[in-house]
């Protein structure tokens, strides 16, 4: 009868399944930035489109991308795409209504 | 007569320009014969029959109205309107003004405002804005691509080594059957999980890779500060007989610093400050902190200290404890602490070597760190503190509690007060919000017997623990 040295540590009927782990009693293990950025890139188009600021609807854009680069997967898409629309209309109707280009603050 | 008039009008305002707005001669056949002839033939010679005075405008179809007396009219100007205007009807130019239009002063050309220009470089400030995004839109892509890169490295060449010690090896939880997935789960874009599970010694193992965010610019931009590097975190849970009651740690300095502050039980259970490991043989580097001596001395072993001393530059921390139960909660005022609930666990930080500029080939340099971990696990089933260690344990664990419990005294007391506070005065504002002056009277009545009652219970209490003191 071979001796097996080197006995096999696993244990099949040992399985724990696995648990995501509980965030609302670590909250400070979550990353708190995509909603940042998704509020702030709220604000900022609303601010675009009420006062007609250019330069407020180009940073709610950038804000909703920065947003989507580091949200989580379990996130919903649907929040996502609807600050980027909301971001992308707040230029669009910054255009529309004041053709004129840009002028840098300096 | 009246194209006459407009004619007219073309010449007096482009006195100073060579061209008229339009042929003239295409009204020669509507100009009336009776009127000044000295004019009529002015304006009655093609452009084609012109002299030779006025070569420039020949070469034009549609020339200036004067072909001969072109020069004249340019010398004469002023004497020339006189002239002109004397000929109409006063009503006919009602509301103009004898002005001679000066030709003295510089022409003024007003700027077209920047949206009527048909030029793109007035748009410049657009133009940066877009190119940030498209750059933001790559950065993302390519940072994307990386980290997925190098998380399917390192599963590659752990995936030998997990699989001989697990049973499962990658579960998500939402499988019916706990079968192996045998991949990692995204979480993020650079953050990776693997759950191992189904070996002696322990209950699991979660193995988070937590790269650095290539794929967000505004992190790569200030990383470029602040230079980081990818983490791979291995937390393994235990079941209650494969660990005694100790807790210890060991790690670079700054860690054992941070997380002496940061840990709820280091901070209870190691108070001294983190102490060098050089007596064992292991680098200054690291440093350590441990609940007692006892169990410093049962850790490190010959082969944990070579594991340490080898691979020390990627080592941030290793933490075994059995009353592990996270980071220190901030509790808000007025709120009575829960004891917070504990779990024997081993926690395993290492650092990626390459600092951020990490290639998939680096992640082969890890797997001696995971067969560190292999070894930990089996060796913390066997290691058991002697008598007096255990005892030592023990009353350290008791100390924390009664702490706890003390200071927390006052503060659940207060609360327990303040609600009783809250009740009473609900009640009484309900009755007096109540309209019907019957119903009030019976609620005060009630409310009245109910405080009586009260009163009397604690009494008896109070009686019968003097009793009980006497």
């Amino acid at each position: 009868m071979t001796v097996n040295n080197m006995a096999d540590p696993r244990r099949p009927n040992k399985i724990f399944r696995y648990k995501p782990p509980n965030t609302e009693t670590n909250p400070t293990l979550e990353d708190p930035t995509p909603d940042y950025m998704n509020l702030l890139g709220m604000v900022f188009s609303m601010c675009g489109l009420m006062l007609k600021l250019k330069w407020c609807a180009w940073i709610a854009v950038y804000c909703s991308f920065i947003s989507f680069a580091n949200s989580r997967s379990s996130e919903d898409t649907k929040q996502m795409m609807s600050s980027f629309m909301l971001s992308i209309s707040a230029v669009v109707m910054s255009y529309l209504q004041n053709p004129q280009p840009m002028s840098p603050p300096w | 007569a009246q194209h006459r008039c407009m004619g007219r009008y073309n010449d007096d305002f482009d006195d100073g320009e060579d061209i008229a707005e339009f042929d003239d001669n295409d009204f020669a056949e509507f100009e009336d014969v009776s009127e000044d002839p000295a004019v009529d033939v002015e304006k009655d010679p093609p452009p084609r029959a012109a002299p030779s005075s006025t070569p420039i405008e020949d070469d034009e179809d549609e020339a200036t109205v004067e072909n001969e007396d072109g020069q004249d009219e340019f010398e004469d100007a002023d004497a020339q309107d006189q002239d002109m205007y004397s000929k109409y009807d006063n009503e006919e130019f009602e509301g103009y003004e004898k002005t001679n239009p000066s030709f003295k002063d510089t022409l003024i050309y007003r700027e077209v405002p920047a949206h009527l220009q048909n030029s793109w470089e007035s748009y410049y400030m657009e133009i940066l804005m877009v190119t940030g995004l498209l750059a933001y839109i790559m950065n993302y892509i390519i940072g994307k691509n990386k980290n997925s890169r190098l998380a399917q490295a390192w599963f590659n060449s752990h995936r030998e080594l997990l699989e001989s010690n697990f049973a499962l090896v990658g579960d998500d939880g939402t499988s019916k059957e706990a079968t192996s997935t045998g991949k990692l789960n995204q979480e993020n874009e650079h953050i990776y999980n693997l759950w191992c599970s189904g070996r002696v010694c322990c209950e699991g193992m979660l193995i988070q890779l937590k790269f650095l965010k290539r794929q967000d610019l505004l992190n790569v931009l200030a990383r470029m500060m602040r230079p980081a590097c990818d983490q791979v975190q291995v937390k393994v849970t235990l079941n209650d007989e494969d660990m005694d009651t100790f807790v210890f740690a060991v790690g670079s300095r700054k860690a054992m610093a941070r997380l002496q502050k940061e840990m709820q039980d280091l901070c209870e259970f190691c108070g001294d400050k983190p102490k060098s490991g050089a007596k064992y043989g292991i680098p200054e580097s690291l440093a350590i902190l441990s609940e007692m001596g006892e169990v410093t001395d049962g850790v490190m072993d010959n082969k944990m200290v070579h594991y340490l001393t080898s691979h020390a530059d990627k080592i941030e921390s290793i933490h075994f404890s059995d009353q592990f139960s996270g980071p220190k909660v901030m509790q808000e005022e007025g709120q009575p602490l829960k004891l917070p609930e504990t779990k024997k666990t081993l926690l395993f930080t290492f650092n990626v070597p390459g600092m951020g500029n990490t290639s998939p080939k680096d992640m082969d340099s890890l797997l001696p760190l995971m067969n560190m971990v292999i070894y930990s696990i089996d060796k913390v089933k066997k290691l058991r503190l002697n008598r007096e260690g255990k005892q030592k344990a023990d009353k350290n664990r008791s100390r924390v509690e009664d702490n706890f419990l003390k200071q927390t005294h006052t503060q659940r007391q207060e609360a327990a007060q303040t609600r009783r506070e809250e009740k009473k005065r609900a009640e009484k504002e309900r009755i007096m919000n109540e309209e019907d002056p019957d119903r009030q009277r019976r609620l005060e009545e009630a409310a009245q017997r109910r405080e009586q009652k009260k009163l009397e219970k604690k009494q008896m209490k109070m009686k019968q623990i003097k009793v009980k003191a006497m």
